[in-house]
């Protein structure tokens, strides 16, 4: 056994020599922990690591394979999304133990603190002493296994799965019920305590999902909706869209749900036009050779960066909303121009990394999909705090879409109505987040750049954050983004448009002297180069798309994405529909386009008189309407209007 | 969003390296904070004497600042026996037997006060534990007890001012330390404030000492001051209180904000994370435990 002293190494180091000893399998013995946060992060190697004392966040996090005896204590997340493999805690364990695992076994000796078990998807959590509040909050499978008292609210909210208690039930939290005990579950609960030499000789109430809330009550009736164009609050007061809302709700009771962008016209890029005279832009027939568009994202803090050959990447869009067949050919597109795919919510499919040549892969609340071997293959990690279509809500995927296969590289039950957690379990202020940047780091041995989605909010406050907290670079997103489901008022109305975040993200940076701190890449409803120039005019260093992508595969903006029945087979997840996509087809359209948006890129860059991408400048633009020139304090030059760029049709 | 620290030895015959323990655990958890860091130190109190301390601002006029101060402090009936420039700070004690809450109104008039206290002394400034206590040597302070925090600002700004610790303007030897956000803020403050209470920052943690020391003004015990503090405080907080005697913390019902505390026969130590207690005792496995969501308690240095 060998023998690693914290007095005397840091963190960062035991992690690197337990991968070390991990490869050859020889078993480790920790001294001198202290308390420190992330001990054993990302070991994939079945051996067997003691830490004698206490450890801090995080232990044993993003494993698989190993087994863990930590003589002590453990602070929050124990087991953190460990997949097989399991932890022996001899003291307490802090908050949210055994969050989001996929398979583990931890056994706590002592009492464990509140949520215990949040978002798990399967394994055993196990208990001696008594659990805190919400034990069992949001879980998708699994089981947890108490034989103290249970703490207040147990079962909150769970969708799947069963919790044992052997002490008190304190109180069972919204959606949870007494469930039936069987002689095989309790033979097998038997069985795991003898395995951990517990001795228990009580007996189990079993708390178990009571099914009053996986589902909606009524599911929208699936209509031929409005075209996108018109708006509820544009004009004649019970105008036709009004009706149109009012109608479906009167059948389903609830508040509308749809898929695609907000309709409600906002001041965006559109209102900005460039300075020079841009007629003769493109010209050149070399132009796209002439401009430097080649650019790096993620590298300021030491980490590999992404190279994109121009200033492009597709936004995150999750697989679940969209059909494997969509990530796929959005993946083909993506490597053939050079550029970023990012998995967006909902797992990576080997199709999608075979097809990228770069992946960002992205980590919500939920954890869906999220695990180490994942990670260690992607070429970014992005945590997801919010977006600008639903800022402060998680996704929703009807029950349609929720078919047994994605289900299964969810880790969740099929079928359900999915409302993904607005929230992650761990990350409850900024300074849990840095907490996690450095577990993200530590798993993937600091090779990978951590990035943040922000959907515009409280900008000013919260791109200050994404600096404190370590970040690479931030993925800013604003209200016009799309969604693949969200509530339709929420779409329309919620949210802080495109123009106005990033000039609000660029003074915020400005005000603490960190613009050259962070990277910020811009998205929410860009949809070609011109869009992206502008962005790049007023700060961003790179822009995204995701719409305009989907609609050069083949959208055609019927707003039913979150119904599952896509015609055109993009967001679907039903077999009959997904075969109508044709992937390599699609990614040669969606090359094509983004081809265009080079172009573009390009020739505006050119004829604004410059050869690189960086050197685009706010001075390069005026605004056309008051509100914009409001909104970004550049000049109202509203004679530009009619000095279209050339470049918008020509490519 | 912060990280917090507390110390209280037991048995008062003795003191202790208070402002050694704090900055060791505060370094423990200055990841959780690296925008500023702060310190509110109990020493013995001197009978008849109180010790205040104000922030100077720029060097450039800091000395037509401490001018103004003296003079306003002996208009005010109290008469300088000590004084001192440390960092960025002017401290003085004084002898003043009349009202401490009119004197703190009135001296937050004429110039940023830090403190006042009998045995209170609150040190803040930008940077971690160690810049802070090379800039006013938080070591040297020998004391039975204390709090400490490490700031990570995220709505108000990065000054010392807007530091923790918050004493409650016009209430000798409060303090508290919170980490998390107080969401009916502005409705508190401007239930206080019709009250004639003094506000001197935005930040919505200052609203907690207020609160508190209204409670203690009114003879309530910081026990119960504490317990009705997680009925009336909404939002997420950890938080910890200290007066002359004692310590406590208030936890709210949602159990967001972390907190671990470590108790034997000599003293009590509480932080936010378990990292921080190890400070104090390097190498040793520690008998910690998580206090519950919505829970509260106070230790005596008297008893």
């Amino acid at each position: 056994m060998v023998t690693l002293d914290l007095a005397h190494l840091t963190v960062r180091e035991v992690n690197e020599r337990l991968r070390q000893s991990g490869a050859v399998g020889e078993d480790v013995l920790v001294r001198n922990p202290d308390a420190r946060h992330h001990i054993g992060v990302g070991l994939t190697e079945a051996i067997t690591v003691r830490i004698e004392g206490s450890a801090g966040y995080f232990c044993a996090g993003l494993s698989d394979q190993a087994h863990f005896e930590v003589s002590h204590n453990v602070g929050w997340g124990v087991g953190d999304n460990m997949y097989t493999g399991s932890v022996i805690v001899g003291g307490n364990a802090g908050a949210i133990p055994g969050v989001a695992i996929r398979g583990a076994e931890i056994v706590i000796h002592g009492n464990m603190g509140s949520r215990a078990g949040q978002v798990m998807k399967a394994g055993t959590l196990c208990c001696v002493g008594n659990a805190n509040f919400m034990a069992g909050y949001m879980m998708y499978g699994g089981r947890i296994i108490i034989l103290g008292d249970s703490g207040e609210r147990v079962g909150e909210d769970m969708s799947a799965g069963e919790i044992f208690v052997g002490g008190t039930i304190q109180e069972l939290g919204s959606d949870a019920m007494l469930g039936d005990l069987d002689v095989a579950e309790l033979e097998d609960i038997r069985a795991f305590l003898d395995r951990y030499k517990i001795s228990f000789s009580g007996s189990f109430s079993k708390i178990v999902n009571a099914g009053k809330n996986l589902r909606y009550g009524s599911s929208e009736q699936q209509v031929r909706s409005l075209p996108f164009t018109s708006f509820s609050g544009r004009s004649e007061y019970w105008n036709s869209k009004v009706q149109e809302d009012i109608h479906i709700k009167s059948q389903s009771g609830r508040y509308r749900i749809r898929g695609y962008g907000g309709a409600r016209p906002l001041p965006h890029l559109s209102d900005l036009a460039f300075r020079k005279d841009l007629s003769r832009a493109g010209e050149a027939a070399d132009v796209v050779e002439r401009v430097h568009m080649k650019t790096r994202i993620g590298g300021i803090n030491g980490a590999e960066p992404l190279k994109l050959s121009m200033p492009v990447m597709i936004a995150p869009m999750s697989y679940g909303a969209l059909s494997r067949s969509t990530k796929q050919g959005i993946a083909m597109a993506s490597a053939m121009s050079g550029i970023a795919e990012n998995t967006g919510e909902g797992g990576m499919s080997d199709a999608q990394r075979d097809a990228a040549g770069q992946l960002i892969f992205q980590c919500l609340g939920g954890r869906l999909g999220w695990n180490i071997h994942d990670m260690r293959r992607a070429d970014g990690l992005e945590i997801y705090i919010s977006q600008g279509a639903k800022p402060g809500l998680g996704g929703q995927l009807m029950a349609k879409k929720v078919t047994p296969e994605l289900a299964e590289i969810r880790g969740i039950p099929a079928g359900i109505d999915l409302r993904s957690p607005s929230r992650h379990p761990d990350i409850l202020g900024a300074d849990d987040l840095v907490i996690k940047v450095e577990e993200f780091r530590e798993a993937t041995a600091y090779r990978l750049p951590v990035s943040v989605k922000l959907g515009a909010g409280r900008i000013r406050d919260d791109i200050k954050i994404a600096v404190k907290d370590c970040f690479d670079f931030v993925e800013l997103d604003g209200m016009q983004g799309s969604t693949g489901a969200g509530s339709s008022e929420v779409i329309d109305y919620v949210g802080i448009p495109t123009l106005p975040a990033i000039i609000e993200a660029l003074e915020a940076l400005d005000e603490i002297g960190a613009r050259e701190r962070i990277e910020l890449v811009l998205m929410g409803g860009l949809r070609d180069g011109v869009d992206a120039v502008k962005a790049l005019c007023l700060g961003a260093d790179a822009a995204g798309f995701g719409t305009s992508v989907i609609i050069a595969g083949g959208c055609i903006a019927c707003m039913q994405c979150h119904i599952g029945q896509c015609v055109t087979g993009i967001a679907t997840q039903d077999p009959e529909h997904e075969h109508r996509y044709k992937p390599e087809t699609e990614a040669r359209n969606i090359h094509r386009f983004l081809e265009g948006v080079r172009w573009q890129i390009a020739a505006i860059t050119h004829g604004l008189g410059y050869d690189d991408v960086r050197e685009l400048s706010r001075e390069d633009l005026v605004a056309l309407t008051p509100e914009a020139a409001t909104m970004t304090g550049l000049p109202y030059e509203p004679e530009h209007a009619h000095q279209l760029p050339a470049a918008r049709a020509s490519s | 969003m912060c990280g917090i620290a507390g110390i209280m030895y037991k048995g008062s015959a003795q003191t202790f390296d208070t402002g050694e323990a704090l900055i060791r655990m505060l370094d423990g958890c200055q990841h959780r904070g690296p925008d500023s860091t702060g310190f509110a130190l109990y020493e013995e109190a001197q009978p008849g004497k109180l010790k205040l301390r104000f922030f100077l601002g720029d060097a450039a006029d800091s000395r037509g600042g401490v001018e103004a101060i003296r003079q306003r402090l002996s208009e005010l009936g109290a008469t300088i026996t000590d004084e001192s420039e440390i960092g960025d700070n002017y401290r003085v004690t004084v002898e003043y037997a009349h009202d401490v809450q009119r004197l703190a109104y009135e001296m937050e008039r004429a110039a940023k006060v830090i403190s006042i206290g009998t045995s209170l002394e609150i040190v803040k400034d930008v940077g971690t534990a160690h810049d802070v206590d090379d800039r006013y040597d938080v070591h040297s302070y020998r004391g039975t007890h204390g709090l400490g925090h490490v700031r990570l600002a995220t709505e108000s700004d990065v000054k010392p001012e807007a530091a923790h610790p918050f004493w409650a303007t016009g209430f000798a030897d409060v303090a508290i330390v919170h980490n998390g956000q107080i969401t009916n803020y502005w409705k508190m403050r401007r239930r206080l404030e019709q009250r004639d209470f003094l506000f001197t920052t935005d930040n919505d943690s200052e609203l907690i000492a207020v609160y508190l020391a209204d409670k203690l003004a009114q003879g309530i015990a910081l026990n119960d001051a504490l317990k009705t503090s997680i009925d009336d405080l909404d939002g997420t907080f950890s938080f910890l209180a200290s007066t002359q005697d004692e310590i406590g913390y208030a936890k709210d019902r949602l159990a967001a904000k972390p907190m671990i505390l470590y108790q034997d026969d000599d003293l009590v130590a509480v932080a936010s994370e378990e990292v921080s207690l190890n400070r104090l005792f390097p190498g040793q496995a520690l008998n910690t435990r998580e206090p519950a969501p919505g829970t509260y308690a106070t230790w005596s240095r008297l008893t």
